[in-house]
């Protein structure tokens, strides 16, 4: 059963991501189910933001909690974004730690649709805003049919996923299907952003906002072949 | 918090009306070549269910109890879920069946007392075909640019209805129905009549159709069909509510029914897969699985549309959506469904070809999947579908 205070969670993270950017999604969400942890998905990945990168002595690998310090931690790449930089990193474990703790990481992967959710939510009113702001004719681009078809695509998408995740709790979706909502969030995100041309092709944009989250999913979402 | 997950009173709805779809899927390859063979099975519990289903019990319906509770199928959620289980058993037979359902609920919308006494009561009394006639020849839906008329009555000279109709399910066989004509120029000239058949100047006939046969997809002419004033719909409303406000709240009404037809043909693929299909390869079963996924998604969406409509009749974009993603899911899972047969699939398997045939159908249908996105977008656009909350008015979603 949902509680109120998950509700809450999801609500948040969700909301920032929309408002915020992806690094203070990202930190609203794993400040909420994962205090003082740095998550990293099943092989060791994570794309966290500067204030949990710096402020996380424990790592979190998919459901597993080590010290930071037993780890071989790597930096992949740092990438700018609205709201602040993500840092890509890989932490490797050592073999052999127990003590997997299913509901911080049923909090995590459910959390994590939601984050995505609400950047592709924004990422379909960015669109919006920019397609309205450009004239064709005597009308916005925003008002030809084919745009108006492919914003209503990605709507479709979104409220599906939201359909599906609305008054679900942690745990109650297996990650088969928590894999298939982040697929048709990055089958939406990557429909829309087409209809930002170049812009859409730009580092810092909302282009480069999509990428990062389909690398969350990449990141997190542990493969088919395991399920 | 609540969810969208159905109460034990709807599961008991959706065990019962699934039980009763087993007649359905013996039937429907028979219906499917001889659409009139519906004629024969008056007596099956689903077919005597759906002949009465939106009929408010204070006219008098009393319909066949389930676990305890009469459902008397006036909303859009208990529509949703039959019409899912039915579908999914055998389209053909659903739309085959007698019953008021479009006009029913225009009628329930527009009518005033003694209307719905009359029309209710005809529908109580024995299995009747109704129709709801909006489409027209090279217009489409386009409910502005119809031209169907109907001449006020003058003097002693009554009302005169003439046009053309077309696409309009069942009219070539049914007893009553609704014909959306013009009394003058603009939005607010747009009326509803009541038509019953036969009557002088009204001619149906049934179209040949790919699927959804059991429908008999109709042409209709009308020359001068005397209309009695009693038969104009909403008489007692001003006319900014009885004209297009009446049908695009009819049409909110009935999308998730649509939405939730198309689900059961995707849902009748993939339980056909399952049935004849044995040892299947990973890919297979993985590709099975997803598809079990997109049918589950698209009932969530489907299930809160009807909600939503149910809250607030003018909410009906979420039923745009849902419609879409339904009848691109019907399309996808009976197309898909044909690959796990090998080649000649169709031509061996009578059964899926029917459901490919009729999931074209399902395109079309209340409004092409182009229109529902135009109207989807505007929703958005006008900000008449909340961004934030899109399902706030959808009393399941909490």
């Amino acid at each position: 059963m949902t509680t109120l205070a998950h509700t809450d969670q999801w609500s948040r993270c969700h909301r920032a991501a929309r408002t915020d950017g992806v690094a203070p999604a990202v930190t609203e969400l794993a400040v909420a189910v994962l205090p003082g942890l740095l998550p990293c998905g099943p092989a060791g990945h994570a794309i966290v933001s500067e204030e949990i990168a710096a402020g996380t002595s424990r790592v979190w690998a998919d459901g597993v909690t080590v010290d930071r310090s037993a780890c071989a931690e790597t930096a992949l790449g740092e990438i700018d974004l609205p709201g602040g930089p993500v840092l890509l990193q890989r932490h490797r474990a050592p073999g052999g730690v127990n003590g997997f703790a299913p509901a911080q990481r049923a909090a995590w992967t459910l959390g994590l649709v939601w984050l995505r959710l609400g950047l592709s939510e924004e990422l379909r009113e960015t669109a919006m805003r920019y397609l309205n702001g450009r004239r064709t004719g005597n009308s916005t681009l925003l008002q030809q049919q084919m745009v108006k078809s492919t914003v209503a695509d990605g709507l479709i998408e979104h409220l599906e996923v939201r359909a599906v995740l609305t008054g679900i709790g942690p745990g109650e979706l297996p990650d088969t299907v928590l894999n298939h909502l982040h697929a048709q969030l990055t089958q939406a995100d990557r429909a829309l952003v087409k209809l930002l041309g170049a812009s859409g092709y730009l580092a810092g944009g909302p282009g480069q906002v999509a990428r990062v989250s389909e690398l969350l999913a990449e990141a997190y979402c542990r493969p088919e072949e395991w399920l | 918090m609540t969810t969208i997950r159905l109460d034990d009173r709807l599961l008991a709805l959706r065990g019962q009306v699934r039980e009763w779809g087993a007649d359905f899927r013996t039937l429907g390859l028979a219906l499917d070549r001889d659409p009139e063979l519906i004629r024969e099975h008056f007596d099956l519990p689903a077919v005597r269910y759906l002949s009465t289903m939106g009929i408010p019990p204070e006219y008098g319906n009393v319909p066949i109890p389930i676990a305890g509770n009469r459902f008397y199928g006036t909303l859009a959620l208990e529509r949703a879920i039959i019409m899912e289980e039915l579908s999914c058993a055998d389209v053909g037979m659903l739309v085959a069946s007698p019953g008021p359902l479009l006009a029913g609920v225009l009628i329930d919308l527009l009518a005033d007392e003694q209307q719905k006494d009359w029309f209710y009561g005809r529908m109580l009394e024995s299995p009747l075909w109704t129709f709801f006639a909006l489409t027209e020849p090279d217009r489409g839906s386009d409910a502005g640019a119809l031209s169907t008329t109907v001449v006020p009555a003058t003097g002693d000279k009554p009302a005169l209805l003439s046009g053309a109709k077309r696409y309009v399910g069942n009219a070539a066989r049914a007893q009553l129905g609704v014909v959306f004509a013009r009394t003058s120029p603009g939005p607010l000239g747009i009326n509803a009549v009541l038509v019953e058949s036969p009557s002088p100047g009204f001619h149906a006939e049934a179209l040949e159709t790919i699927g959804l046969r059991g429908a008999r997809i109709s042409a209709i002419t009308m020359q001068d069909v005397e209309i009695a004033p009693e038969r104009f719909l909403g008489r007692h409303l001003s006319p900014s509510r009885r004209g297009m406000w009446a049908f695009v709240q009819t049409f909110n009404l009935l999308r998730p029914g649509v939405a939730a037809i198309a689900l059961g043909i995707a849902r009748a693929a993939h339980e056909y897969v399952i049935t004849h299909r044995s040892a299947l390869r990973r890919d297979e079963r993985d590709r099975l699985d997803l598809l079990a996924r997109r049918i589950d998604g698209a009932r969530r969406l489907v299930h809160l549309a009807a909600a939503a409509v149910d809250a607030r009749t003018g909410d009906g974009y979420l039923a745009s959506a849902a419609k879409v993603r339904a009848a691109e899911l019907a399309h996808d899972a009976t197309q898909q469904a044909c690959t796990f047969f090998g080649a000649g699939a169709r031509l061996e398997h009578p059964v899926l070809d029917k459901l490919v045939r009729d999931a074209r159908g399902m395109e079309f249908i209340e409004g092409t999947g182009n229109m529902q996105k135009l109207n989807l977008f505007q929703g958005l656009f006008t900000g008449k579908l909340d961004r934030d909350d899109p399902f706030r008015t959808a009393p399941l979603a909490g």
